[in-house]
């Protein structure tokens, strides 16, 4: 059948021959064995398909074709059974008897193997209707499924080489200039040149010899289309490649490619003998007197080889540095002469653009962008893989739709587009269409198709610290600019993401990086500080937090955080020494250590939201160490052994504190104000001390008891609290203004928020915060036996928003439905509740655990949900006529938008309905008082960083500055506003002093067994158990045993010692001999 | 024969001339450093960019490399181009203070502190030194080694030369080992004991005026008069 072709027939007659072998009926099943699948495994799943074939004699049935990559590499090994369609994923060698027992022999589909589609959970069996394929456009990856890429002949029976037939036999090689110039195809190796206008240059230039190049050295860090696209359908590339030559007149092709790339090395090798074989290479081809030959240069992997002027100097055989253009290779290429170079991706659309026509391509895509472009889209995405798109789609498209958004449900903040040269892309910009003018407006490139996405753990100033640590590697190091100019763009970033950073920094980056991309001599240095440029651009923020607050919000810049466990606590807890004193069994030491920062530790023990274990890093390969268990371990063993921590009171001073509120933020700031000798006095309006701590969470959660005994720490300081003492009432502001020096207002935010439904003041319709105070109070409350519970992100939330603590604060107007829910379910009447949510419980931002114990106390929850009307008879409510909602389009922040059902109304009964919808700072003793600022949820506006009011003296803080917020946020700025009080009495600057995160002493590691780290895992808390709880208030969580305890500290990864600093205290002896 | 336009004259190329080669046949300055009349251009320097082009495409290039090319339009002192050769003379003097062209450099172009890290290589890797042994001594006894950061200039695998005939040219072609600067040893690190001799125009103008203004504009002295400044922006 090789007999050579000697003119345009002969591939005809060839493909009709391969067609009508072709034998419909057979199976066969073909096994993706790109890169992706074999790294997983997918030449094993082939050895045992072909075993079992030839065991039970199905070899004339059954084929198995291994092809080149199908994309989905995330679910790899993959495997489609033809003609059906039917798609497996992760197949494994032990799945293949069963998959041909059952599908191949019984046309039954394998259950466990299909693919699940995690937005909806429905299982999915043909190929064409996984969302990641559907929404592509696969015109070049295509035949990537089906083909196997090392017969020539299944490519002709595809129908390839046809367009080189239509070349030879019926074009001009200006007419082919012309249909590519016409098609608007440009080049897909990252600048974007007109492919057509590239190939006339080369065309009309003077030389007696011309070469045409393939650039396949690609090398930005997770991109490897090309690498696929060779090692799946080479033909489609030198077909490409043939035409090209044809129309420009080279008599030399050379492909350049990595040699890391050993199997499209191979592939392309045993593709170009198939084409000798056929007279497709060589001289007369085609019978029409062209002579040509492609022969390949393997590159050693520097980075750089991939700009042009580079790559010619490599192939040169000379060191592999660029030259500064022009002249273009067009002119002065390979020794000389005239050369075209095109990206493999250019050359493979070459072949599509003839056979379809310039017309049909520039259907595809958008203005100025047409056709399509392979993207690899990697990084913290749930589909990582190789994607076809026309280009003109949208980022968001992207990453949601064939993506599948962001793992583990966190949020998108960044896009990496073009590699390492390319620009960070933020959320806001994610309706960005994928253009090459519109991701250059954005200030990124399009580069050769790399899309790494980032998600809120990604610090952007270590990803620009990451690209330019790269980029200084590859740099070539021949022009100043670059060389030096990325080596001290790297030197100062690395200074700010270890806290050395000057805010001047910031306009030498802007500076040095827009002269590297000016005056540097190759692509390389035009592009290295766009991944800088871009996130100064996007995310100045995150620099400055580095640089004037020393601190790293994604809580990865290692040298800045410690442990992000502390960096994250608002009272700089010691998390790391505590728990390590408690692994060595020095209870009191860590008693102490906890003390230090927080005089409410038993509290926190059982309330604090823990931001720590939400960045603890065990978190992210098991569970986060329980952090908060531990805490409670220790307050535990000193109440029980009555261990006391006595700092040292300064002598009292004569000025004297108002604090307003004796809540967290009050009671902390009483604490430290009181040490420091001032006669600080709380002012309370309810009869009982603690603010939301008594009033608002329940006591099953947090005991009165417990309450008590922190409370004494605060007034063992001299701290006074004044009960059923309303401002503005019973003292007006004024007068304590008179009294007192400086006063502290941190009246929190308890007023619920109305609903704004018809009949909401009817007769057994409550407002949550006013149900806890009076549940809390031991007031009669009249619920009936049916009650709902409307919550969720709201109004207020959504105006809150501005708040940067936008997370924090949903999670705390959620847990006052969660609490809500939890003590309706304990009333004696009891019967059923009711919770309604407009979204689902995957996007309810409350604690996991509280939700879980919510579920176990037998509350119901009703999700897509919203309230329409309350039903009323006589003046008291019935029920609640409720809309179905569904999810819609995502919104800006990446969240679907609940969007109402028409006519979808129902109706709930309940005798009882409590709306916990949020909740807003009472403001109205502010009234008179002039000097305030308010927000628009009536918050008290302040100084960011100083919590100062408009006037002098006046600090606020806690939840009446942020909106309903978590207890240990409150209790930060309490702390916090203690400091400034001190410095302002003491009439000192009033600012703050911010330092890297570092731990007072370093406790030695432990050392575990194999045993030991075989079974670590977080411990569960004792609890209550389920049955007891209803219709009681005794508290749930019962603590960890001393056992589990010290189990649980010696899980800790002592993060603290991984900083410069950490890694010297206990070097071994040897090493420091 | 190229005709083109340089600082808004009209100049006239021979074939093969670079755009260097024709400012400096017109007598206008362009700072070079890693350039030689007598060698091979190299354009690793970059001192030698000039602005070609108008508008929004115009492009850095170093004039040393780039041909004359008929009706470009280059400008040799516009303050994109200033302030890229001084950023590039704070980036070579925080490399390697101790040399007196690079000081007199920074005084011409009035650069007067250097906010980088000071690293005292001695060497900016113009290649003058690897030019000047291959191509005028015919040796080839040094050349470049490494990449990036690593780039630095040696014999073959570190050792003593054969090639190398002690000729001294590396030394005396080397735009840093040379008499060190004579001021004084300085906390920060440029010199500026030296005149300051940068022009103060490019504040008000968006070319450097001395050698095109036809009543010469006296801002390096005086400050512009406003009404002038004024008219010229309308």
């Amino acid at each position: 059948m090789t007999a050579e072709f000697k003119n345009n027939d002969d591939i005809n007659k060839l493909r009709n021959i391969i067609n009508k072998k072709k034998d419909s009926n057979k199976t066969f099943i073909t096994m993706c064995s790109g890169t992706g699948c074999l790294a997983s495994g997918s030449g094993k799943v082939t050895e045992a398909f072909r075993n079992s074939f030839k065991k039970m004699n199905l070899e004339s049935k059954v084929e198995v074709k291994t092809t080149g990559c199908h994309g989905f590499c995330e679910h790899g090994p993959l495997i489609v059974i033809r003609p059906s369609g039917i798609f497996y994923h992760k197949v494994t060698p032990e799945d293949v008897d069963e998959i041909i027992s059952e599908t191949i022999l019984k046309s039954k589909v394998v259950d466990r193997l299909l693919y699940v589609n995690p937005s909806t959970g429905e299982k999915i069996i043909y190929e064409k209707d996984v969302p990641f394929y559907n929404k592509q456009m696969r015109i070049l990856f295509g035949k990537n499924g089906i083909l196997d890429p090392t017969s020539i002949e299944e490519y002709i029976g595809l129908g390839g080489y046809s367009a080189s037939e239509k070349v030879f036999s019926r074009m001009s090689s200006d007419e082919i200039i012309d249909e590519v110039k016409k098609s608007g195809l440009r080049g897909r190796g990252g600048a974007g040149f007109p492919t057509g206008f590239k190939w006339d240059f080369c065309k009309k230039a003077k030389g007696d010899m011309k070469y045409i190049v393939c650039n396949a050295d690609e090398g930005d860090p997770g991109a490897y289309m090309n690498r696929s696209l060779l090692e799946g359908n080479p033909h489609s590339v030198l077909e490409g490649m043939l035409i090209g030559a044809f129309a420009i007149g080279a008599s030399e092709g050379i492909i350049y490619i990595r040699h890391e790339y050993p199997l499209a090395v191979k592939t392309i090798e045993n593709a170009m003998d198939q084409m000798r074989k056929y007279g497709l290479l060589g001289n007369n081809i085609l019978g029409s007197g062209f002579n040509f030959d492609i022969r390949i240069v393997p590159g050693a992997g520097a980075f750089v080889c991939g700009e042009e002027t580079a790559l010619i100097a490599s192939i040169e055989g000379k060191k592999g540095e660029p030259r500064q253009r022009p002249p273009f290779p067009a002119q002065k290429g390979i020794f000389g002469k005239p050369t075209n170079i095109n990206n493999v991706e250019t050359w493979a659309n070459i072949p599509l653009i003839i056979n379809n026509g310039a017309e049909w391509f520039t259907n595809i895509g958008v203005e100025g962008a047409n056709g399509t472009k392979i993207f690899s889209l990697v990084g913290k995405i749930n589909n990582t893989g190789l994607v076809e798109v026309p280009l003109g789609t949208t980022i968001r498209e992207m990453v949601y739709d064939i993506g599948g958004g962001i793992p583990k449900g966190k949020k998108f903040k960044a896009i990496q587009t073009g590699g390492p040269s390319g620009g960070c892309i933020p959320e806001n910009l994610l309706s960005t269409p994928i253009d090459y003018v519109k991701l250059a407006q954005a200030g990124s490139i399009m580069g050769s198709g790399g899309l790494v996405v980032m998600d809120e753990d990604t610090c952007m100033v270590d990803v620009a610290k990451y690209f330019l640590g790269f980029l200084q590697e590859e740099s070539c190091g021949k022009c100043l600019t670059c060389r030096e100019g990325i080596e001290r763009l790297l030197e100062i970033v690395t200074d700010i993401t270890e806290g050395k950073g000057k805010m001047s920094d910031i306009n030498l980056l802007e500076e040095l990086g827009n002269v590297v991309k000016d005056a540097s001599m190759c692509g390389l240095g035009q592009t290295a500080p766009n991944s800088v440029l871009s996130t100064l651009r996007y995310f100045m923020d995150e620099y400055e937090q580095h640089i004037k607050y020393k601190r790293c919000p994604a809580v990865v810049c290692k040298e800045i955080i410690s442990s992000p466990c502390q960096h994250v606590c608002p009272i700089d807890t010691e998390a790391p020494l505590y728990i390590s004193l408690i692994a060595e069994g020095r209870y009191e030491e860590a008693f102490n250590v906890i003390m230090k920062d927080n005089p409410l530790p038993s509290v926190c023990a059982r309330v604090c939201s823990h931001p720590c274990e939400t960045k603890c890093q065990a978190g992210k390969f098991s569970d986060p160490i329980s952090i908060r268990g531990l805490k409670r371990f220790v307050t535990d063993y000193a109440q029980k052994n009555d261990l006391k921590y006595l700092p040292e009171k300064q002598e009292t001073k004569k000025e004297k504190i108002a604090i307003i509120g004796s809540g967290p933020a009050g009671l902390i700031a009483g604490y430290y104000l009181g040490m420091n000798g001032y006669q600080t006095t709380i002012f309370e309006s309810l009869p009982v001390h603690g603010g939301a701590l008594s009033v608002c969470i329940p006591e099953y959660r947090l005991p009165q008891a417990i309450l008590e005994h922190d409370i004494k720490n605060i007034t063992n300081m001299g701290v006074e609290i004044k009960y059923n003492v309303t401002v503005g009432k019973d003292i007006s502001f004024e007068e304590l203004r008179k009294t007192y020096q400086a006063i502290f207002i941190a009246t929190g935010a308890r007023k619920s928020i109305k609903l704004g439904i018809p009949n909401e003041d009817a007769d057994g319709v409550l407002y949550s915060m006013d149900f806890l105070r009076d549940m809390a109070l031991g007031k009669k409350i009249n619920v009936g036996s049916r009650i709902g519970i409307i919550g969720g992100g709201n109004a207020a939330v959504d105006a809150a928003r501005m708040a940067s603590r936008i997370s924090s604060i949903e999670e705390a107007s959620f847990n006052a439905m969660i609490d809500t829910a939890g003590m309706a379910s304990r009333l004696t009447d009891f019967e059923e509740a009711t919770l309604i949510y407009r979204r689902t419980k995957s996007e309810m931002p409350a604690f996991e655990e509280e939700i879980k114990a919510c579920l176990d106390e037998r509350v119901k929850m009703q999700f897509l949900t919203a309230p329409k009307r309350i039903l009323v008879k006589d003046g008291k409510i019935t029920g609640l006529e409720c809309l179905k909602m569904e999810l819609g389009e995502r919104d800006d922040s990446g969240r679907k938008r609940p969007i109402p059902i028409e006519g979808s109304e129902f109706i709930i009964e309940l005798d009882t309905l409590i709306i916990a919808i949020g909740e807003r700072p009472d403001l109205s003793f502010l009234d008179e008082i002039e000097g305030f600022e308010v927000n628009k949820g009536d918050t008290i506006k302040v100084d960011t960083e100083l919590y100062t009011t408009g006037i002098d003296g006046v600090f606020a803080g806690g939840d009446v500055v942020t909106g309903p917020n978590t207890v240990i946020e409150a209790m930060g700025s309490g702390k916090v506003v203690a400091g400034l009080i001190d410095k302002y009495l003491k009439g000192e600057p009033v600012e703050r002093k911010y330092e890297v995160t570092r731990p007072s002493m370093f406790v030695k590691p432990v050392e575990l067994t194999e045993e030991e780290v075989a079974e670590a895992r977080r411990p569960l808390m004792r609890c209550t158990p389920i049955e007891n709880r209803t219709c009681s208030l005794d508290e749930v969580d019962l603590g960890l045993s001393e056992e589990n305890a010290i189990k649980e500290a010696r899980r800790c990864l002592r993060c603290d010692l991984e900083t410069e600093e950490g890694k010297k205290q206990f070097e071994p002896a040897e090493e420091v001999a | 024969m190229a005709s083109f336009r340089i600082d808004g004259l009209d100049v006239e190329a021979e074939e093969g001339w670079t755009i260097l080669e024709t400012a400096k046949f017109y007598g206008i300055d362009i700072p070079t450093l890693c350039h030689d009349d007598g060698l091979t251009s190299y354009g690793a320097c970059r001192l030698c960019i000039v602005e070609v082009g108008e508008g929004k495409n115009a492009k850095l290039t170093t004039s040393c490399t780039t041909p004359a090319q008929e009706g470009i339009r280059v400008r040799t002192h516009s303050r994109r181009v200033m302030n890229a050769r001084k950023m590039i003379i704070e980036l070579m003097i925080a490399r390697a203070s101790g040399s007196k062209t690079l000081q007199d450099l920074a005084v011409e172009y009035g650069v007067q502190s250097v906010r980088f890290k000071l690293k005292h290589d001695d060497c900016i890797l113009c290649g003058l030194c690897v030019r000047m042994c291959k191509e005028q001594m015919m040796s080839g006894a040094i050349d470049f080694v490494g990449r990036g950061k690593d780039r630095r200039i040696t014999t073959a695998f570190d050792e003593k030369s054969v090639d190398c005939r002690f000729c001294g040219g590396c030394m005396y072609i080397c735009p840093i080992c040379e008499l060190r600067c004579q001021g004084p040893d300085p906390p920060g690190a440029i010199c500026g004991s030296c005149l300051n001799m940068a022009p103060t125009c490019l504040d008000h103008y968006d070319d450097a005026q001395c050698f095109m203004a036809e009543d010469g504009c006296g801002t390096c002295v005086r400050e512009p008069a406003k009404e002038k400044i004024a008219e010229k922006e309308e």
